[in-house]
């Protein structure tokens, strides 16, 4: 893998506006986009802004035939058996909302969670709580803050509709046992959403071989435009599921009395779609695998290893998670006590151009309830360098000398 | 306190950049949050420390140090040192308003209204004239005589003194804007001629022998040497031609001013003129107030009839 080649691609990191050059360690939010995404974007509205699936002239046929294109990529990068189980959301937190609008719940369901999921895979449960009487239980990390799977063992044996968990946490970038999380849930008869938002973009996924029921993911943190995520669902369930927003395009017919829902994916995409995003996505997988997920998974793993190490000469500096950076995914979360967070983020911005993250990253609940006003959060990706890294932790110590 | 000063030095620079203006918003909020002692919520005074140390720390990190320290005390410096520098652009603003300079009346210093100090220039009683020195006592009428010298307007309620030479620039530049007050606001106008040269010394016996031919030719006759070439008002077919165009027998006048009666009589004068302790033409006296030097029309309007002169 050729980074500088590859970091030839991303205008931003060649653009510095009169100021130092831009280090970027924001991707765990979103990621920067390759010209070849920014390229097809552009030539959807140049060449074919029109719509898919419902105009006959040829610029609407193109649009489908794109549309369809992206879909089956995108099938294929996850591995999944057709691409009909392809749905395509706005993101990650859409994609949720739709599983929890989608099925039948009573009073009593219980929805399992971990105890540092993102608000899109906490709040959507908590209003079905509010709105049906559902029950969530949370399963309590060890104390390094990776899985607990005796805890979650025991969890189970409750008896659960259904376990929601983030597969990658975008807090430490720990990931849980997923194919053994499906596994015990399903031999509970528990159904199992994984929110892939911070694992699609990083590593290889096999949905088939995970046996997950539905996996969420969004597109602007895998290089596509933002405005674009997807849902993964078995397609017998998204058959048996109620559409969540429903309208154009998600009907075969209506009468002033009903209506014929299309089957899946169509019922579940109400309106028009994002088309310049849906086509953005297809580049942007087309991107990623002609680099290769391993390849990037072994890039940033190599990065988080170099980073965590030489964050240790940063006084009193702590990070969240496993000391292993190998659990850690591409991301460093880290906090200095009594400094901060906000401040050491705005520092590294002003003094040496690097974008990171700072604050509690939409985990308000695990930070609330340890006490942790938040934390600064260094993500890397593949187009991120050792010297960048480097600049970081240098940046840190003069900070820390400051402070 | 920097929010204080931010919102200070932000809506200042907000008048040129939206940017500015969208952080001095934020600072007004955190200004008003202070100001009813709650806490500032927007985090707009840590976004900016940082943003500040993140530049500084680049400079030098031992200054980061002490900024990051003492901010909360830096802070009130700058707002004191803000108040103390607004108080004095704002008596600046006001002095230059009312006295022609930002240091106050016939002050000298550096103004940014009047960097050349035009208000404050005088002709000197120099080498040829008789020599005149700023003394310790304050330019002043207290004690002076001015029995005999020119009057216009005699009974005028207010009263205007002018000391001036026809040969020096400056006084050129006052003298009509301090008759045409005089006339405009009837008020008493005396005028004390203080030849700062000893070239134009003649004409001080040649003005006192008009003035008491006839009064009122004699402002005719003054206008016009203020208003003439200062090489003109040296030359006597000069003097005979002007005192014969204001209506004057110029061989009578000429004879007048050439008697030893005139000479002691002019001379007691401007003994009278040197008592008042003035170093330089033009010297006003307007009311109780010295104008030292030419003034802006408004300031000599504003000593006769007050700051609000023009609605007058």
């Amino acid at each position: 893998m050729n980074i500088q080649k590859i970091r030839q691609d991303f205008p931003l990191l060649g653009w510095s506006n009169g100021r130092k050059p831009i280090i970027y360690f924001d991707n765990a939010c979103q990621s920067l986009r390759p010209q070849a995404v920014i390229e097809a974007v552009q030539r959807y509205y140049e060449e074919t802004p029109a719509c898919a699936g419902r105009s006959m002239h040829r610029l609407a046929s193109e649009v489908s035939r794109q549309v369809d294109e992206a879909r089956q990529q995108v099938a294929r990068f996850l591995h999944a058996g057709r691409k009909e189980e392809i749905v395509f959301t706005r993101n990650t937190t859409e994609a949720i909302n739709l599983v929890a609008n989608a099925l039948d719940w009573k009073a009593g369901d219980v929805v399992l969670l971990t105890d540092k999921e993102h608000n899109s895979n906490l709040i959507p449960w908590q209003m079905l709580a509010r709105r049906f009487g559902v029950c969530l239980k949370f399963v309590p990390s060890n104390p390094d803050n990776t899985f607990n799977l005796a805890a979650y063992q025991q969890a189970l044996q409750g008896g659960v509709r259904l376990v929601a968990m983030g597969y990658t946490s975008n807090l430490d970038g720990v990931s849980i046992p997923a194919e053994e999380v499906v596994r015990l849930a399903h031999k509970q008869g528990a159904l199992v959403l994984l929110d892939a938002a911070q694992t699609a973009p990083h590593q290889r996924l096999d949905v088939r071989r995970l046996d997950a029921d539905w996996v969420a993911f969004s597109g602007h943190k895998m290089l596509a435009p933002s405005g674009i995520g997807v849902l993964y669902g078995k397609y017998r369930l998204l058959e048996t599921m109620q559409p969540f927003l429903v309208g154009g395009d998600t009907v075969a017919s209506s009468t002033y009395e009903d209506c014929q829902f299309l089957p899946p994916p169509e019922k579940f995409e109400a309106g028009l779609q994002n088309y310049a995003g849906i086509i953005g996505l297809g580049a942007a997988i087309r991107y990623l695998q002609q680099i290769g997920l391993e390849n990037i998974e072994k890039h940033e793993t190599a990065l988080n290893q170099y980073l965590s190490e030489a964050l240790k000469s940063v006084p009193g500096l702590q990070i969240i998670g496993p000391a292993d950076a190998r659990l850690r995914s591409g991301i460093v979360s880290f906090f200095i006590p009594g400094v901060d967070h906000h401040r050491i983020a705005l520092m590294l911005d002003q003094m040496a151009g690097i974008a990171v993250r700072s604050g509690q990253h939409c985990v308000h609940s695990w930070f609330n309830s340890r006490g942790i006003p938040g934390s600064v959060r260094a993500s890397v990706y593949f187009y991120n360098t050792e010297e960048e890294a480097r600049q970081l932790v240098d940046a840190l110590i003069k900070i820390r000398k400051v402070l | 306190m920097f929010c204080v000063i931010s919102f200070i030095v932000l809506s200042i620079l907000g008048v040129f950049s939206a940017e500015n203006r969208s952080l001095a918003r934020e600072a007004l909020d955190c200004v008003l949050r202070r100001v009813t002692l709650r806490p500032c919520n927007t985090g707009f005074d840590e976004k900016m420390k940082a943003r500040i140390l993140g530049f500084v720390i680049t400079k030098t990190e031992t200054g980061a140090r002490i900024l990051n320290r003492f901010f909360e005390p830096l802070s009130w410096i700058f707002v004191l040192l803000f108040l103390g520098s607004a108080f004095f652009a704002v008596r600046g603003v006001y002095l230059f308003y009312v006295t022609g300079s930002c240091n106050g009346l016939n002050q000298s210093g550096f103004c940014v209204f009047d960097p050349t100090g035009q208000s404050n220039q005088i002709s000197n009683v120099g080498e040829s004239c008789p020599v005149v020195l700023p003394g310790e006592d304050p330019v002043s009428l207290k004690g002076v005589n001015l029995d005999g010298f020119p009057v216009l307007n005699a009974e005028g309620e207010k009263s205007i003194v002018f000391i001036g030479s026809y040969g020096c620039e400056y006084s050129r530049k006052a003298y009509p804007v301090v008759r045409q007050l005089a006339e405009k606001s009837a008020a008493r106008f005396t005028f004390l001629y203080y030849p700062v040269k000893e070239s134009s010394d003649y004409l001080a016996k040649v003005g006192y022998c008009a003035y008491r031919q006839d009064a009122e030719k004699y402002w005719s006759l003054v206008d016009t040497f203020f208003t003439a070439e200062r090489s003109q008002i040296e030359d006597e077919s000069f003097i005979r031609q002007t005192l014969s165009e204001a209506g004057y027998n110029a061989d009578t006048i000429l004879f007048c001013a050439s008697d030893p009666q005139t000479e002691w009589v002019v001379k007691k004068q401007l003994s009278e003129v040197v008592k008042t302790g003035f170093f330089g033409t033009p010297t006003v006296f307007i009311q109780n107030e010295v104008l030292i030097g030419p003034k802006p029309p408004r300031v000599y309007a504003i000593a006769l009839n007050g700051l609000l002169y023009w609605a007058r």
